[in-house]
């Protein structure tokens, strides 16, 4: 049986493409993420469960681009530029002068939203990627150990979403069979409170699963490093609150300002080191950080790298004007196409 | 009125008021700056703060947790805190409709102001890495979430409409303030606008806070008045059923009761 990849790789490999499609608004370079992102999701992803959280990222991401499209038309109405329709507006008090509802639609005012719900939804799915590749079980394993409780707080909202979607379908079925319409404000507060519910009974059932399994736990501190570890975090605290004060305040003495602040800085780093030996945790079968981890996670960091260069350069293509066709940068492009290395090395390796 | 779903220390509460007066010196700075000092005049003062800001977050999340966190309350804040995640792409920055807000309030009144702090916290952080909000701005939204949360848990005892009532004033409240104070941590980075509104080093305080309040005021005070009305309306309408099935499951869960094994072995 193949070997699954780092699921760190994975999450290093989507953000670093997250990242370059938050540089660009670029329809054109966006498009080439979610390709990119596609062509990986299909030659790489596994039978588990999970794998199909793809295709769900991708329908709320038209979702968001809908949604976002109708609120710019109707509240962001009235953009200089070609006009395509108009709508019945109403104007609001001049107190509540940022909130225009209605009025005329213009075509570069769509443009601009769209680009922008175009970019919301490239990033969903490039996290979608991510959730379809990475096991999120074993990303548990890799938050440093003075975060782990709240990292695994992290984990489980970020994995809950796909089953609360699935859980929202359940009870809408459940009331159809009852013969009750879906639809209306009343018929979204039966379907919202047997969801919020089950949300939090099954909270309670991942909690006495976590207990049984001894999460949670923390391992005997001794005295003397728990004093050192107060210590360091709330001298270093003070450090910091000093330093700025010192910064701040023009009449303070110089060593007031930054070498406080740094050495301030350093000691609560070091409180936060040591605070995370108390879950020692060893690794079960822990995942292999090889060559195929470093291609994948250095090809989403490439594509990141190319992108933020080229916003940096100014060079143009990466934010087009609206109501102009854009043109498709070939150093972005480029970086982009580099993120499709996790498919090749799929190929080569089978 | 609740349970302390996480209970907070002298430690972790002594850090956690350092990390927020810190914090608050990151949002504030432009106004608190004196004559002089050497941090108006540099460019890289608002990029010190964004690279401080995650490390304080950590501390502080880290001594929470050293303080006492145990599964059940790991599990409540990952599930709420998806759904605050969830709710977020649902508003839009059109006009500041930000239906998170309310998962924070109601969680922090129902779980204590420890649970509020963390929650606001995950919430911010979850929901960032699932929409595009990863950037310079997400230290300063992840604090001013967890403050929305913290405080809601400090709200004084109240029950029924009173308590409604109370919430949905609390509410309208913090997502104006959380308004301002993210405009505040934004203010020194537009730096091209119309300059009578943009920050001047070294100013006097009342010529800067002037100059904010209308940069405010131009950029701003419409989306953050509908946002309050629209939290604090959607805080009053969830309120009872939210607040009756967070507090069931706090009951189911136990927070406060003590565990522990039997000395007596006859």
């Amino acid at each position: 049986m193949r070997r699954r990849l780092h699921p760190g790789a994975w999450w290093l490999w989507a953000l670093g493409l997250a990242t370059a499609a938050t540089r660009t608004t670029n329809p054109l370079l966006l498009l080439l993420v979610g390709a990119v992102t596609g062509t990986v999701v299909a030659a790489c992803r596994s039978d588990d469960p999970w794998a199909r959280a793809y295709g769900m990222f991708l329908r709320i991401g038209l979702v968001v681009v809908v949604v976002r499209l109708v609120f710019g038309a109707v509240f962001a109405a009235q953009a200089p530029g070609t006009t395509l329709f108009t709508l019945p507006s109403v104007t609001l008090p001049s107190w509540l002068a940022g909130v225009r509802v209605g009025g005329p639609v213009t075509a570069e005012g769509l443009a601009v939203a769209g680009y922008d719900a175009l970019r919301l939804a490239t990033v969903l799915i490039c996290v979608g990627a991510a959730n379809a590749l990475a096991a999120p079980s074993r990303l548990l394993k890799s938050v440093p150990g003075a975060l782990y409780e709240v990292g695994v707080a992290v984990v489980v909202a970020m994995t809950f979403a796909p089953q609360a979607v699935t859980h929202v379908r359940q009870v809408r079925d459940a009331q159809r069979l009852r013969g009750r319409s879906d639809r209306g404000i009343r018929a979204l507060r039966r379907l919202a409170m047997p969801v919020l519910e089950g949300a939090l009974d099954r909270s309670v059932q991942l909690a006495a699963a976590m207990d049984a399994r001894g999460y949670g736990r923390t391992a005997a501190v001794p005295r003397a490093r728990r004093r050192a570890t107060a210590a360091l975090v709330l001298g270093g605290l003070l450090a910091v609150c000093a330093g700025l004060y010192g910064l701040l305040d023009g009449q303070a003495p110089a060593a007031l300002g930054a070498p406080m602040l740094v050495s301030g800085s350093v000691c609560a780093a070091a409180g936060l080191w040591l605070g995370g030996r108390r879950s020692p945790r060893t690794r079960y079968r822990p995942d292999p950080w090889a060559l195929p981890e470093w291609v994948t996670g250095g090809s989403g960091l490439l594509a990141a790298t190319a992108m933020t260069v080229t916003g940096l350069l100014g060079a143009d293509g990466l934010r087009p004007a609206p109501g102009s066709a854009p043109g498709l940068p070939p150093l972005p492009a480029a970086g982009v196409l580099i993120a499709l290395a996790p498919a090749l090395l799929r190929g080569i390796r089978t | 009125m609740g349970v302390n779903a996480v209970r907070l220390r002298v430690r972790s509460g002594t850090a956690l008021s350092l990390v927020s007066l810190a914090g608050l010196a990151a949002f504030c700075w432009p106004l608190l700056v004196t004559p002089g000092a050497r941090i108006g005049q540099s460019a890289f003062a608002p990029w010190m703060f964004v690279l401080l800001l995650p490390l304080l977050l950590a501390v502080a999340l880290a001594e929470i947790a050293e303080g006492g966190i145990d599964a059940k309350a790991i599990a409540l804040l990952g599930v709420l805190g998806a759904v605050g995640a969830a709710l977020r792409p649902l508003g839009t920055n059109v006009a500041g409709f930000e239906p998170m807000f309310f998962v924070l309030v109601h969680g922090g009144r129902v779980l204590g102001r420890g649970f509020g702090y963390l929650l606001g916290a995950v919430a911010m952080f979850a929901s960032a890495l699932i929409t595009a909000g990863v950037g310079p701005w997400l230290p300063y939204q992840i604090l001013g979430a967890a403050w929305v949360g913290f405080f809601a848990g400090c709200l004084p005892r109240a029950r029924g409409r009173t308590e409604i009532a109370m919430l949905a004033a609390y509410g309208a409240v913090a997502a104006f303030a959380y308004g301002w104070l993210q405009n505040l941590g934004l203010w020194p980075f537009v730096g091209g606008m119309a300059s009578s509104i943009s920050y001047h080093p070294g100013a006097p305080l009342a010529d800067n806070l002037g100059r904010f309040v209308a940069f405010n005021l131009a950029t701003s005070l419409g989306f953050d008045l509908p946002r309050a009305i629209f939290t604090a309306i959607l805080v009053a309408v969830t309120g009872r059923p939210v607040l009756l099935a967070l507090r069931r499951a706090a009951r189911r869960a136990a927070f406060e009761a003590p565990a522990g094994f039997d000395d007596r072995s006859d």
